[in-house]
């Protein structure tokens, strides 16, 4: 049986231990020996709970300075701090010595570019996992991520140079020679968890799709409580600039509205909510929720949005962040979603609601997802995920 | 041969990370095995003669500093540092606890290192703190209270201090240890390496036997000589983030004196505004002690450099930019060896400050007089002690009871 590490670097929430911790719970249960490194201190006591011993990942020294809107993955890691050799150079070394200390016969990396890079040096076998945005399509150069915008090869080739060029010197004297920035994040296996319809960078031939898989982590299972109204699920984060607007959209609604909000304050959801509509502060189990709403309101993060999509769940989709909105963009262009990106002015969120839950077209394009999706099975997606990491373990 | 983990966990200057390099040389040349737990990995890349430690990422709170504004006790610190909650501080212990379990070092050397304690107690692992008067609290109930610039109210220590042991007593329970009847407990260790001056001291003077004086290594790092000329010779220590450093560049540029400099990581403008015949910008540390030999005036924020170059008598500027320093600073001008000037200082007052501490005599005066008091200091004994001190501890077997792990055999097993 092999030793497996799952790293988690960059990305915030919880989309990335939902993910990891699942695999790592499937990999342990086929025989395997996992253990986990992850840079966010607040989520190690949730796998230790697991029994899977926790380390703390290398960290990088946040920059001076970041693009506002990065072009590239290349430039989006160099606003990670990747444009700073020292730090990079110390994070390296930490993966170097973490690799020598644990063994990993693979390692598992959920935007993890530096574990990836140091496994690469070390020679050790590597798979990544994410929704797609965290393994962006292995160009020379790395693609712009906005495709929509012109965007001149020369920058994009420069920014993947100056990325190259910091590694290599992070890498010192040690490091085999410069090649393309594409070479530092090849793996064994790219395994993308999300349908190919909403990998951001998708559908692509270079990568698998176990597809989305279950909630690691189940939040409390609130039911709906009418048969016949129509019925509004919404997913927010409550330091959306819009949150309020929004909520008061929905609490206008006829409508039965349930509102996820992670982070409220118990005693905001309690003053927000309303005899239809019920707001809590925390993740809730999106099953039963799901399979009976008639919209679902969001930020278009992958994870939600792939339930939602194979649900059948028309969706108002309210990105916060380019990952998102490249999603938002691929279900509305699938015609089961409205969006709204953060630069846009805000509607008048009553009007703009009540005519999504009226509209048939997004009704039908939802219905075709849920056909299309209607073998996909959750819980199956982390077998495979795992047997997939078991079989490059064992390659 | 030992195994010898250097651990830093709390604090950010490059200080932390010299002085565990000093200490580590040393060790490592007698044939222990050093390894690095450090909070900043960029600091490495001014620490020689490292390649032959294993380096590991200690484990910090993403979320630090979101506590208490300007604490006033190390309970206040530890709130905003994953204290918060159990739940936080426990995966903060677990992820010491896997890497100190895989590492099995012989002794935990710890600079500013409170969770590695915890996790070097649960382990049953030696240990040794190793740091200046602020990161080694006096071990009373409550931990005092370490500003005197202003009083604080007892019941305010008393909470924090309760709030903490909460915390801790929470993580605790999920690794199976037995609570801690005082947060003072957390800090008990085979040998305190108090590494600071009494008189320099955050906490006051405590009982004299404790004090090993400063633990700056000043013969270590790159050799540069004073520029020829006439001028005072000013030696400069900060970050290049310090919001006065501009004034400061400026009045040095402007003025007659000489000036040697390490501001780690300047930028290429800023360096050749202050760079110029009479004056030295160093891209690396400098050895200071050839330096301070003949030297008028030290610059610095008030960090471990500023107590480590007491011993020469020359007296000092010190821009303190965090509590520790600011608390430093304050002693500093208590024994009459120095002055201090706001962070964001205005130019003006840069450039006065600059003067006055150069051309006031009784600055120097006191400065000297503070080495004087201590004749018989001797920094390579000093480390030769600490050396040997280590080793004793180490070939000991360690009185710490390590937990039974999981897995152990069980107490009754029925045959």
């Amino acid at each position: 049986m092999a030793r497996v590490l799952c790293a988690w670097e960059f990305g915030g929430d919880l989309g990335h231990i939902r993910r990891l911790i699942p695999i790592a719970l499937e990999l342990r249960a086929s025989g395997h020996e996992v253990c986990v490194a992850f840079r966010d201190s607040a989520f190690l006591e949730s796998a230790r709970a697991e029994g899977f011993e926790a380390f703390i990942a290398p960290l990088l020294r946040a920059p001076r300075m970041a693009s506002q809107s990065p072009l590239s993955f290349s430039d989006i890691l160099l606003n990670l701090g990747y444009d700073d050799a020292r730090s990079l150079a110390g994070a390296l070394r930490a993966w170097r010595s973490f690799y020598e200390l644990v063994a990993p016969d693979v390692v598992v990396a959920d935007y993890a570019p530096t574990a990836l890079i140091a496994a690469r040096e070390a020679r050790i076998r590597r798979v990544t996992v994410g929704s797609g945005f965290s393994s962006p399509p292995l160009r020379d150069p790395l693609p712009a991520l906005r495709p929509w915008i012109a965007t001149d090869t020369n920058v994009l080739r420069a920014l993947d140079d100056r990325l190259a060029a910091s590694v290599r010197a992070a890498l010192g004297a040690a490091s085999r020679p410069l090649e393309p920035a594409r070479e530092l994040f090849e793996a064994d296996a790219h395994l993308v968890c999300t349908f190919a319809e909403i990998d951001p960078f998708g559908p692509r031939d270079d990568v698998e799709y176990p597809g989305p898989q279950a909630d690691g982590i189940a939040g409390p299972s609130i039911e709906w409580n009418t048969d016949d109204a129509t019925r509004v699920f919404a997913y927010l984060k409550p330091r959306d600039p819009r949150f309020d607007a929004v909520l008061a959209g929905l609490r206008a609604l006829d409508a039965e509205v349930i509102v996820a909000a992670p982070g409220l304050a118990a005693e905001l959801a309690r003053a927000a909510s309303t005899p239809r509509m019920r707001v809590v502060g925390a993740p809730v189990n999106l099953d039963p929720l799901l399979a009976r709403a008639t919209l679902c309101v969001s930020h278009a993060g992958p994870g939600l949005a792939a339930r939602a999509l194979a649900a059948g769940v028309p969706m108002a989709l309210l990105p916060q962040q380019l990952e998102q909105f490249l999603i938002a963009r691929r279900i509305a262009a699938g015609g089961s979603a409205a969006m709204l990106s953060p630069e846009d002015a805000a509607p008048d969120f009553v009007a703009w609601l009540a005519a999504l839950v009226a509209r048939n077209d997004l009704r039908e394009a939802a219905a075709r997802n849920a056909r299309a999706h209607r073998h996909h099975s959750f819980a199956d997606a982390t077998k495979s995920a795992a047997a997939r990491i078991s079989a490059v373990a064992a390659s | 041969m030992a195994r010898i983990a250097f651990a830093w966990e709390l604090g950010g200057e490059l200080g932390h990370a010299m002085a565990c390099n000093a200490l580590a040389r040393v060790l490592h040349g007698r044939g222990h095995r050093i390894a690095f737990i450090f909070r900043e990995l960029h600091q490495l890349s001014f620490l020689t003669d490292t390649a032959a430690y294993d380096i590991f990422q200690a484990p910090v709170s993403v979320s630090e500093g979101h506590g208490v504004p300007i604490p006033a006790s190390f309970a206040e610190i530890l709130a905003g540092c994953g204290y918060d909650r159990p739940e936080h501080l426990a995966g903060l212990l677990g992820a010491w606890i896997a890497l100190l379990d895989r590492c099995k070092p012989d002794i935990v050397v710890s600079d500013f290192s409170p969770t590695a304690l915890l996790a070097a107690r649960i382990l049953g692992l030696r240990r040794a703190s190793f740091g200046n008067g602020f990161s080694i609290p006096p071990r009373l109930t409550p931990l005092p209270a370490f500003r005197f610039d202003q009083p604080v109210p007892p019941e305010r220590v008393a909470q924090a201090d309760a709030r903490a042991l909460a915390s801790v007593n929470g993580a605790l329970a999920r690794f199976a240890a037995a609570p801690l009847a005082t947060l003072a407990e957390q800090f008990e260790t085979d040998e305190d390496f108090l590494n600071t001056f009494p008189e320099l001291d955050a906490y006051g003077v405590r009982p004299e036997a404790g004090y090993w004086g400063p633990r700056l290594s000043v013969d270590a790092g790159a050799t540069v000589h004073w520029p020829a000329g006439t001028g005072k010779r000013v030696l400069v220590y900060l970050k290049r983030d310090l919001p006065a450093l501009d004034a400061l560049i400026d009045a040095l540029a402007r003025g007659p004196h000489r000036v040697a400099a390490f501001i780690p990581e300047l930028e290429g403008a800023r360096r050749e505004r202050l760079a110029g015949p009479a004056r030295i910008v160093s891209q690396q540390p400098m050895r200071l002690a050839p330096l301070l030999g003949e030297c008028d005036l030290f610059v610095s924020q008030g960090g471990n450099v500023s107590v480590g170059t007491l011993m020469s008598g020359v007296p000092q500027l010190v821009f303190p930019s965090q509590y520790e320093q600011y608390l430093t600073a304050r002693r500093l001008e208590q024994i009459g060896a120095g002055s201090w000037l706001a962070p964001d200082a205005p130019p003006q007052a840069v450039a006065q400050a600059l003067e006055r501490a150069l051309l006031e005599p009784r600055y120097a005066a006191a400065a000297k007089a503070f080495a004087r008091r201590y004749p018989k200091y001797s920094a390579p004994e000093q480390q030769r002690r600490m050396v040997l001190r280590i080793e004793e501890i180490v070939t000991r077997p360690s009185r710490w009871p390590a937990l039974p792990r999981p897995g152990a055999t069980p107490i009754l097993t029925p045959t």
